[in-house]
């Protein structure tokens, strides 16, 4: 299958700053997969996400060295706080995930049809009429989600999603995006929720100082972990916890 | 409180581009005022365009009108009214300037005219109902945004605000007392308010870009300029209420053309 973002040996280095935030890095990103980016705070994912996408360094400065492709028609991107990704111009739901079609000038009934399916996609439908700045985090979180993919991308980035989410919110949101995958849109998810990303991935990158240090299955990747290896030292049965949270419930159980 | 009042008034129902054409006629009219009656009148008609928004506009725009002029009535009658020219006039013990006080009569009534007369404007203007009348009117996006921005920044502030507020309140930031100290309270209030405000422009600029807003048109004749926006629900607007706006520039014209002829009289 042919890739929709190709990043042969790519370093990026943010305006202002002494050192790169992402070096050397190669990857491809096919359509339909979730591709999970993880790493400790400070690794580069954030950045992975923005150079993959074309955000960087296009909106946010900085210099890029080595190759890229971006095949993709359209990508976007969804970050943590879903306060600061409101456009501000829209009283209700069913407009603000209207808002990103209605900026490319499609018809009217277009545009409509493209933020039901999205609104449908993620379970939102029923806020359709509400104000978006009257929602709870959660609901407002996947209202962002729902905008975005209304704009019916190649390519989505998610850059921490559920980081201000409650579990229940956090959980319905990871659950929606192997259907997003499905749809042909390729998923870029950047979390240190490992425990709740990992079963929805059908790749993990492993970043460290902006550089890959270990990609492929998530099952494979990701049970080099500390919390992993602990884990499978005090006799736990796949699969393997990923994070201390989750460690300590198994733990508990 | 500055800012959008929900109502069903016929200033909330009118096409935004109508609200704005009377607030803009009292800005521009209030220049064509030289004379205290005049401006007098003026400060009657903005009373009577806030009234027309119903008793919640009314109130929510004409108290802060006068608070925000108050301060400003006072500083022209002190210094139009002691400084001015002779003659004098006899204010109780006070002896003022009466070309001093015609000059700050129509200074003050100008202020409190275009304050009263754009806090209604805000007031029962509805900011999406207004972006979607650009948007159909074919407005640039960034136009748009620059407008709608400036209608809301005040109520968004004030959420932030009260929100900082109770957390400096948590962490004993105490208000009362002397004028001094609460002034000194103002900066653990501002620096946040302001420093959050601007950490968060990088993440909103991203956002909207990332959802298309600005976006160029795909392919076809004319690609590469920016894509015009769909408009999806936009005000309605009558023959009756493009024919007022209309009247309102024909009556700030004919204002004018009155002053300049008096002026050269």
């Amino acid at each position: 299958m042919s890739a929709l973002i190709t990043l042969d040996r790519v370093s990026f280095v943010y305006p202002g700053a002494d050192r790169p935030a992402l070096e050397e890095v190669s990857l491809r990103v096919a359509p339909a997969e979730v591709l999970l980016v993880t790493g400790e705070t400070g690794a580069g994912t954030s950045t992975l996400l923005l150079v993959a996408t074309g955000f960087a360094p296009r909106v946010v400065g900085g210099r890029l060295l080595g190759a890229r492709d971006i095949a993709a028609r359209r990508c976007t991107v969804v970050f943590s706080r879903p306060w600061t990704q409101l456009s501000g111009l829209c009283s209700t739901v069913r407009d603000e995930v209207a808002f990103g079609p209605a900026s490319r000038g499609l018809p009217r009934e277009t545009v409509r049809a493209a933020a039901a399916r999205a609104m449908d996609a993620l379970g939102v439908a029923h806020l359709a009429g509400r104000d978006p700045a009257r929602l709870s985090g959660g609901e407002l979180q996947r209202v962002v989600v729902a905008a975005a993919l209304a704009l019916e991308p190649d390519a989505i980035a998610l850059d921490d999603p559920a980081a201000e989410l409650d579990p229940a919110a956090a959980d319905a949101l990871y659950a929606a995006l192997p259907g997003i995958a499905a749809s042909g849109t390729a998923v870029l998810l950047a979390t240190p929720d490992l425990d709740r990303a990992a079963p929805v991935a059908s790749r993990a990158v492993v970043l460290e100082r902006g550089r890959v240090v270990a990609e492929g299955a998530p099952g494979r990747v990701l049970d080099g972990t500390t919390v992993a290896v602990i884990a499978r030292a005090a006799g736990c049965p796949p699969p393997l916890p990923l994070d201390v949270p989750a460690l300590a419930r198994r733990v508990a159980r | 409180m500055i800012g959008y009042v929900a109502g069903r008034s016929i200033l909330h129902r009118a096409h935004p581009y109508t609200t704005l054409a009377l607030a803009g006629a009292v800005l521009l009219g209030a220049f064509a005022m030289t004379r205290p009656l005049q401006v007098g009148l003026l400060v009657l008609g903005a009373a009577g365009f806030a009234a027309l928004g119903g008793g919640a506009t009314l109130r929510s725009s004409a108290k802060p009108a006068l608070l925000l002029a108050l301060p400003i009535w006072v500083l022209l009658f002190v210094l139009h009214g002691l400084l001015g020219p002779e003659p004098r006039v006899f204010f109780g013990p006070v002896r003022l300037s009466a070309a001093g006080i015609a000059t700050a009569l129509v200074l003050g009534g100008r202020v409190t005219a275009i304050v009263l007369a754009f806090l209604t404007a805000l007031a029962t203007t509805a900011p999406h109902r207004l972006v979607e009348a650009m948007t159909a009117g074919g407005q640039p996006f960034g136009r748009i945004f620059l407008l709608s921005s400036t209608l809301t920044v005040l109520p968004r502030m004030r959420e932030r605000a009260a929100l900082i507020l109770e957390a400096q309140q948590c962490r004993g930031l105490r208000l009362g007392g002397s004028p001094l100290a609460r002034l000194k309270a103002l900066g653990p209030l501002a620096l946040p308010l302001v420093l959050g405000a601007l950490a968060e422009v990088d993440e909103q600029v991203l956002a909207l870009d990332a959802r298309g807003a600005g976006d160029r048109r795909e392919g076809g004749e004319g690609g590469g300029g920016a894509a015009r926006r769909t408009a999806l629900d936009p005000p309605r607007d009558s023959t009756a209420q493009r024919v007022v706006r209309w009247a309102l520039l024909v009556l700030v014209l004919a204002a004018y053309a009155w002053k300049f002829r008096s002026m050269r009289g």
